[in-house]
């Protein structure tokens, strides 16, 4: 057991800030398209659920990661 | 009778074999006691030998000192030497020390340091007085062996002594006191050993120490530490004058003004904060391979005064934790610097583990007293974090060494956190979709496309 090595963080707290802004800006880049999709609707028969789905599944999941990286950035450590 | 002289050896062996304990002799005690502080540290060095010339394998010490809370020791070869703790015998405590190698003839050094033994006499001084403090030991070794010959060494924080016990022979020099060689003592003889001098060193003690370790996976480890201090010397008596205190320099010399607390060299984000916010007088100097932090707190601490404060930084993770697959294990002081010559009475260590952590496993320098596990839940957690908590009391200085904590924490379990976030947004995204679909208007469309 005393072959442990020393452990480091998976990603490398340096680059917190860097991805928490990426992230946050794609994810809202897809949110904006998601609210811009959604009222731009013509009609409310149009079928298009599976692609307003996509759309937020990309978008909470890009905001989700980039905020816990943002809490990361600002010390806390979640 | 050649018959009767044989069985009477025979007897007489038996006897030696089973009272061969007490046939130890301490030949040598050489004792020096450093009363500088508010803590008593006394080195002994102990020449111990059997009289009939059996090996030596375990040795009783006896200490005098009512609330001891370090000892360590030390055979001339520098090994350590196992220490049992006996139960306690009318309030007298006692340790067996089983040596690494018997021989006939054992030279170690016994390390003790204790606390609250030193008490201020008089126990109430005013701002400008002077603090004299009183130190009752014992003048022989206390001893369950006999003992041919002793020496002690004192050494005091000034040259001001007021009284001393003088039994001859005895030199004073300066701060030092060197009394004996005596000669004979007998096993358990006890004299009183008195010695009242000047001691303007602070005596404080840490009433309570909370040490708060929190880990995350995302390599930090935070650590907190409130504390809860008193003055312990000689009581202030009258009123307390800020005039007096800052135009005189020999004016609260036992107060307390500042102190130094050595934080670890990767320390980060350090506060020093109370309950009314930041308390700004402290200055922060990284020092080479440790922080100095440099303490004033809100005002000077007198005899009897309190204060309380919360200590808290940011260590990386690389420093003190270990990882193999999905086995974990954490290295870290159990206590760490608070002041120079610190005493605590009370400290409870808590650990915060991520969520998810199983087979917890904890292992200490020292015997300590478990509490039970609780959970902790903060940001994003669901089940709870787990905490594992234990105390210890009367802590000193050279307690301060590292505990391992042993645990398994999958990976997958770091992507919970996000994704709890990400499910979160995506439920608000869902309404939204949901809404959008159901028409509340009350009335049906005119213009219906």
């Amino acid at each position: 057991m005393d072959v442990m090595q020393r452990y480091v963080s998976p990603v490398n707290p340096a680059v917190f800030p860097h991805l928490a802004t990426v992230l946050l800006v794609i994810g809202t880049f897809f949110t904006a398209w998601f609210f811009i999709f959604v009222v731009s609707r013509k009609s409310a028969k149009e079928s298009t659920l599976i692609k307003e789905l996509l759309i937020s599944l990309c978008a909470s999941v890009f905001l989700g990661f980039g905020i816990v990286f943002l809490l990361l950035t600002v010390g806390i450590y979640v | 009778m050649g018959t009767n002289y044989v069985i009477y050896l025979a007897l007489s062996a038996l006897l030696f074999a089973f009272t061969a304990k007490a046939e130890i002799v301490n030949t040598n005690v050489e004792r020096t006691l450093d009363l500088t502080s508010q803590l008593v540290k006394a080195t002994t060095k102990i020449s111990a030998e059997d009289s009939a010339g059996k090996p030596i394998a375990e040795y009783v010490f006896f200490t005098s000192e009512p609330s001891l809370a370090y000892i360590s020791v030390k055979d001339n070869a520098d090994r350590n030497v196992q220490i049992k703790t006996n139960e306690p015998v009318k309030g007298e405590q006692s340790f067996t020390f089983t040596f690494p190698k018997a021989s006939a003839k054992q030279t170690f050094v016994v390390e003790t340091v204790a606390s609250k033994s030193i008490l201020p006499h008089p126990e109430e001084i005013k701002q400008n007085d002077k603090q004299f403090v009183k130190y009752a030991g014992n003048l022989h070794l206390y001893s369950k062996y006999k003992t041919n010959s002793q020496k002690t060494n004192v050494k005091l924080s000034s040259s001001n002594i007021l009284s001393h016990t003088q039994v001859k022979p005895f030199s004073v020099s300066s701060n030092k006191i060197t009394l004996g060689p005596y000669e004979n003592a007998e096993a358990f003889s006890q004299e009183a050993l008195v010695i009242h001098y000047e001691n303007s060193s602070p005596f404080v003690t840490v009433n309570y120490l909370e040490r708060t370790l929190e880990i995350s996976h995302w390599g930090n480890i935070a650590v907190q530490e409130s504390i809860q201090m008193t003055h312990t010397g000689a009581k202030l008596k009258g009123s307390f004058s800020r005039y007096d205190f800052q135009k005189e320099g020999r004016s609260g010399l036992a107060a307390l003004k500042s102190y130094k607390t050595y934080l670890p060299a990767s320390a980060s984000g350090v506060y020093y904060r109370d309950t009314n916010g930041n308390i700004s007088t402290s200055n922060m100097n990284s020092v080479r391979d440790f922080i100095e932090l440099e303490l004033r707190p809100r005002f000077p601490l007198f005899g009897g005064w309190k204060t309380q404060y919360t200590l808290g930084y940011n260590v990386p993770s690389y420093e003190y934790m270990f990882s193999d697959g999905n086995k974990y294990q954490l290295k870290m002081n159990l206590i760490d610097h608070i002041y120079d010559n610190m005493a605590i009475d009370e400290a409870t260590i808590k650990i915060i583990l991520p969520e998810g952590s199983s087979d917890i496993k904890l292992s200490t320098p020292y015997s300590i007293s478990r509490l039970p596990n609780e959970l902790v839940h903060t940001y994003l957690d669901t089940t709870g974090r787990p905490v594992i908590s234990f105390s210890k009391s009367n802590l000193v200085e050279s307690h301060i060494s590292d505990f391992t904590l042993y645990y398994s924490f999958s990976k997958i379990s770091m992507l919970q956190e996000p994704l709890l976030v990400s499910g979160f947004i995506y439920i608000i995204f869902l309404a939204t979709i949901v809404f959008l679909r159901l028409d509340f208007s009350i009335t049906s469309h005119a213009h219906k496309e």
